[in-house]
């Protein structure tokens, strides 16, 4: 199929190809031979001067070395691309251990991400978020939940009070009285949020603290499916070798009542810092709600049972970070939120 | 409440050691703080008997010097002692050389007024077991035997259990209490003190007299009278019992009357019989303002919700509080009235409270005295003090009991326990384990029937016996399963997701969020609020008065956030905080806590990277925060007047207006004065934003708009405002989008420059495009023409050539 006329093209293309060192001078040999009037295409549009006979032979040769040339450009082309962007970068000197430039980085607060995690875990179990109001009256946080006035008991929360009947509440019990006169059983809640107590603060104390109160009402709730409940958060919230330890307790809207504490998890119940030595941290308090207590929100404590617990989010969180001063939380120097970025 | 535990096995065979003991009560709701041995600090000291005073050395520092000679039985010793109370035949405290007494301080042999002294006599002071000096020499029982080591001949090779009792166990606020636990959890038999009490003829009926004129509150109340007693110092073993348990002893009669409060845990008064007139008790009221001097020599002022114990005369006793001055027993009593009543809890709590005098008589009757148990208390105290003090006990006791309490049985059904536990003990144990805690049971068809007795006033219901069955049983064998049932649909409030929705906005912009105190100082508060604003919410009992109200102001806490860091020296601030502030009116509770998101910066804009220069945040950076938390939330805002919160310096202050017409937040500079009065010298910038206001507007809905086909044509506009234009950027705005029409797609402010002569540069680039065509430029042209005329002819201002 070749043709001289062609194959004398082709030659000159082959060594301005071979000849050329960059991809400027490559583009400069494609404009030559292939671009508007390059020999190349020069020849095709000549092929109507051509005698008949030789017009098809030559038509073919050049329409073949056309795609010759083009696949011979493009792969010097691609070659000589890459070499001269090397040569760029390398030009360029990079000095890839120049820090990266991130986009801003802001922080949860370690509460919040404590607060997340164990409203995802019991929302897995079922349970709802409910709240309530920060100011409470004395009805709702003390008297429903069977502790009167003039009773021992109330020396257990040190108050701050507002009036005579209103103050600020001292756990997150109170909603469970407000969600359980709001509805009918069954009732599967958690309610997280502030709650106060007269107290000086210190490493361990503040008056102001979080709390995540949990309540299952039902026709058949049982304090075994309390444990089962704590021990797969406990699983959930410190780890598959968690381990939870029931205390008997008081609390006077529970009875059967527990502290429960989890199996220390910086040394695995053999003694260390953390747990002063004694292998279990105490986490929350917990039971059976009282039956009157469910009498005074109008259930029947012979047809649904319940329990209840409440756990302090802060002291979750000094637990999960090794957090030894609880006033950290709450004095928001940038050097500890950053660690929670 | 601090319990030796040798004296729990008075009560109750131990097999187990003091550690272990208190695993096994912890493990069943007692709570042990701690268990410490009473370790005295020092080693070799022994009894010495004081066999002969050799003879007498001379005087120092007002002593007589004398040489003793001193006996540990195997030994003698000569020893130079000054005491007062050094008398041949006594038992002493005696440390002989080679002794190490507190302080680590070693006796050796030393020369005393010329004569060598062997060793040492000592006092209470001496060996850190009291205060006790002047009286002399620690003596013991004549029965203590000579060269035994005092460390057990005073009965201090013991450990204290710190104990922690709930208040639903007053029971347990004794020696006994714990010993009757201990019985229960071990199996071992409860062996309660016996009383052998040696009453004289004289019947007690005829010696005293009690009158309850308010047995609402006094549901009982005895006495026993004892004649003759010498009062003095209590025996040393006695007294070293007290001193474990944290008492002070006082004389032999206080001292029994308190050693039977801990042992027992019923509180006792004994008055000095001559001074209560005609031997009566009358338990009353206090009149109102009625005036009484307790016996720590305080005047109290009473009210008639105050319980006294009187005489016909006046009043001698605060009824379960404190006893009179002018009954004491002193030095010279010779005759005793021994109280030992029932008082109502709620009122020893409320007068305890009221006068802020709190003793362990009134913590005890506050949380619920046993009122069958205070007639053997006051049996055993009254022999106690006849061992003591010697004196003969009139015959009976004169016992005023109008509530008398009734039996209190609960049916307990097997089922319940089953119900409330999800197991339950085979119901032998259960018989078992009620038996052991001293609740007599029996059968009833498949069910129990228990007696409650009187010193557990906790147990009152069905479920409380569930609970005293599972604690001995051990929480450790309850089952672990999940609640069954139909579980409903989990729904979470939408303020949850609002503030899930806020948070990742605000931390994806790279701000830190804080968590602050509700509380507020009023006087910066003041700095919050006009005088005429509404009130603020106050705290009765606040810890402080800087913490005395609650939050009246959003930002009252990013702004102690920010003042925190500065003072830290970190003066690139960027915080966000979900918070409340409580205002009065609304809700059951007469209050309101409306939610915010509050922002504030100070400082550079961003992290300052090494080929950018640091910028510093200013009010729009502010703005543009609050714009982008309400998108966040679906919602669309534009820029309206200064708002209705105080805080923003007058002149930078703006809001952000909802398409209703709603105010959804504000922005600006913090006050000077505000940001100055907490120490921060930089500019703040911050935004509100009412989440109750942006929770309640109705997010931009989502729809899908189809993607243009056709070209997009470019403009640039750049108009110069005059300096004295009162003229905004949104003015403008407004007006070229409504010049425009259309075929304007989007319009963005990309230039803002002033010149040095006050005038302002504002460029936009405006994208024009249709819908079904391509735009020629011919037609863009005369939009473009149209809006330059309409600008600068509404406003007077011109374009920005070149």
């Amino acid at each position: 199929m070749a043709h001289p006329r062609v194959d004398a093209i082709v030659l000159r293309a082959r060594e301005a190809v071979a000849a050329a060192q960059s991809s400027a001078e490559l583009e400069k040999v494609r404009v030559g031979f292939l671009g508007r009037s390059g020999e190349l295409t020069q020849l095709l549009r000549s092929l109507g001067s051509l005698a008949a006979e030789e017009r098809p032979l030559v038509g073919a040769a050049a329409n073949e070395a056309k795609r010759e040339l083009e696949a011979l450009l493009d792969a010097r082309l691609a070659a000589t691309l890459e070499t001269e962007r090397r040569a760029e970068r390398r030009r360029q000197r990079l000095d890839l251990t120049l820090p990266g430039r991130r986009p801003p980085k802001g922080s949860l607060h370690p509460l919040t991400r404590v607060h997340d995690e164990i409203v995802a875990i019991f929302a897995g179990l079922g349970f709802s978020v409910a709240e309530g109001p920060e100011i409470e009256t004395d009805y709702h946080n003390f008297e429903a939940l069977n502790i009167p006035r003039d009773h021992p008991a109330r020396d257990m929360q040190d108050t701050l009070y507002l009036s005579e009947s209103t103050l600020l509440r001292t756990h997150t019990s109170p909603v469970q009285i407000r969600a359980m006169l709001a509805q009918k059983p069954p009732v599967r809640i958690i309610v997280p949020g502030r709650v106060y107590r007269r107290d000086v603060a210190d490493a361990t104390h503040s008056p102001m603290f979080h709390q995540v109160e949990g309540l299952a009402v039902d026709r058949d709730i049982t304090m075994a499916d309390l444990r089962g409940t704590l021990e797969l958060f406990a699983r959930e919230m410190f780890g598959p070798r968690s381990r939870i330890r029931f205390r008997p307790s008081f609390f006077p809207f529970t009875e059967p009542s527990a502290e429960v504490d989890v199996l220390c998890f910086v040394c695995h119940g053999a003694g260390c810092r953390l747990c002063k030595q004694g292998g279990w941290l105490e986490i929350l308090g917990s039971g059976m709600v009282h039956p009157q207590v469910l009498r005074n929100v109008g259930y029947d404590p012979e047809e649904v049972t319940g329990w209840a617990f409440g756990m302090g989010i802060d002291r979750i969180a000094m637990l999960k970070y090794g957090i030894d001063d609880l006033r950290l939380f709450f004095e928001n120097d940038l050097r500890f939120l950053r660690q929670f970025a | 409440m601090k319990i030796p535990y040798r004296w729990i096995g008075e009560f109750v065979e131990l097999g187990l050691d003091a550690a272990r003991a208190a695993d096994r009560l912890i493990n069943a709701g007692i709570e042990v703080a701690s268990v410490t041995p009473l370790a005295p600090d020092f080693r070799g000291v022994v009894v010495g008997e004081i066999e002969a005073v050799e003879r007498e050395l001379g005087e120092s520092r007002d002593h007589r010097l004398l040489l003793c000679r001193v006996s540990t039985g195997r030994e003698r010793y000569a020893v130079v002692c000054g005491a007062p109370n050094t008398k041949v035949g006594a038992r002493a405290a005696f440390a002989p050389p080679g002794a190490v007494l507190p302080g680590g301080r070693k006796i050796a042999a030393a020369k005393i007024h010329g004569v060598e002294s062997q060793g040492m006599l000592c006092s209470e002071r001496e060996l850190g077991l009291g205060e006790e000096h002047e009286a002399g020499l620690l003596l013991l029982d004549d029965g203590a035997r000579p060269g035994a080591d005092l460390v057990a001949a005073l009965g201090l090779d013991d450990h204290v259990l710190e104990v922690e009792i709930t208040p639903n166990r007053p029971d347990c606020l004794s020696v006994l209490g714990i010993a009757r636990e201990i019985a229960a959890l071990t199996g071992a038999r409860l062996r309660p003190p016996q009383v052998k009490l040696r009453e004289s003829a004289e019947a007690a009926r005829g010696l005293a007299r009690v009158r309850i004129e308010a047995p609402d509150l006094c549901h009982r109340f005895t006495t026993r009278v004892i004649i003759g007693v010498t009062i003095g110092p209590s025996p040393a073993r006695l007294r070293m019992r007290l001193r474990a348990v944290g008492l002070r002893p006082i004389n032999n009669v206080v001292d029994a009357t308190n050693y039977v409060l801990w042992e027992l845990g019923q509180p006792l008064h004994a008055y000095d019989g001559e001074t209560v007139t005609d031997g009566t008790f009358v338990v009353r009221r206090a009149r109102a303002g009625e005036r009484f001097t307790t016996l720590d020599g305080q005047e109290r002022t009473l009210d008639t919700s105050m319980l006294l114990i009187a005489d016909p005369k006046r009043a001698i006793g605060l009824a379960g509080v404190m006893g009179g001055a002018n009954t004491e027993v002193t030095d010279r009593t010779t005759r005793l009235l021994l109280e030992s009543a029932w008082f109502d809890p709620s009122s020893i709590r409320r007068t305890s409270r009221a006068l802020a005098l709190r003793t362990d008589a009134a913590y005890r009757f506050e949380r619920g005295a046993d009122v069958e148990g205070l007639a053997p208390a006051s049996a055993r105290a009254a022999a106690l003090i006849a061992e003591l003090a010697g004196g003969a006990i009139a015959r009976g006791v004169v016992d005023a009991y109008p509530r008398r309490r009734k039996p209190s049985r609960v049916r307990l059904r097997m089922s319940r326990v089953k119900r409330v536990l999800g197991m339950t003990p085979p119901r032998a144990q259960v018989v078992k384990i009620l038996s052991g805690l001293g609740l007599p049971v029996k059968a009833r068809d498949a069910d129990l029937e228990v007696t409650v007795p009187s010193f557990r006033r906790d147990l009152s219901m069905e479920d409380d016996l569930v609970e005293e069955i599972i604690r001995v049983w051990g929480y450790d064998r309850l089952p672990s399963t999940l609640p069954g049932g139909a579980i409903a649909l989990v729904s979470h409030p939408a303020s949850l997701r609002q503030n899930q929705t806020v948070r990742r906005a605000l931390v994806g912009a790279g701000l830190a969020e804080v968590v602050t105190h509700s509380f507020s100082d009023p006087a910066r508060a003041a700095l919050f609020r006009r005088p005429s604003g509404p009130p603020p919410v106050e705290l009765l009992n606040p810890l402080a008065t800087d913490a005395s109200w609650l939050r009246v102001h959003p930002l009252e806490g990013v702004l102690g956030a920010i003042a925190t860091n500065v003072r830290r020296q970190q003066s690139d601030v960027r915080v966000f905080e979900i918070c409340k502030t409580y205002a009065r009116g609304g809700g059951d509770t007469g209050t309101s806590e409306p939610r915010w998101v509050t922002i504030a910066l100070t400082g550079a804009r961003g992290e300052p990277g090494w080929d950018a220069s640091v910028t510093l945040a200013d009010v729009y950076d502010a703005k543009g925060l609050a714009e982008h938390l309400l998108e966040a939330l679906g919602l669309r805002a534009g820029t309206g007047d200064a708002g209705a919160l105080e805080g923003f310096e007058p002149d930078c202050h703006g809001t952000l207006v909802g398409d209703g017409g709603a105010i959804l937040g504000e922005f600006g500079e913090v006050a000077a004065s505000i940001r100055e009065s907490l120490g921060i010298s930089a500019p703040v910038f911050a935004a509100v934003v009412s989440l109750d206001v942006a929770g309640a507007a109705a997010p931009v809905p989502m729809r899908y708009q189809p993607l243009p086909r056709f070209p997009v044509v470019e403009r640039d506009l750049a108009f110069v405002v005059g300096s004295d234009q009162a003229l905004t950027a949104a003015q403008i705005e407004s007006a070229l989008r409504q010049e425009a029409g259309p075929l304007l797609r989007q319009l963005v402010l990309f230039d803002v420059f002033r010149f040095p002569d006050g005038r302002s540069s504002l460029a936009w680039r405006l994208l024009f495009q249709a819908e079904d065509r391509t735009l020629t430029d011919d037609e863009v042209n005369a939009i473009q023409d149209r809006l330059v005329r309409r600008v600068t002819e509404t406003f007077h201002i011109t374009l920005r050539s070149g």
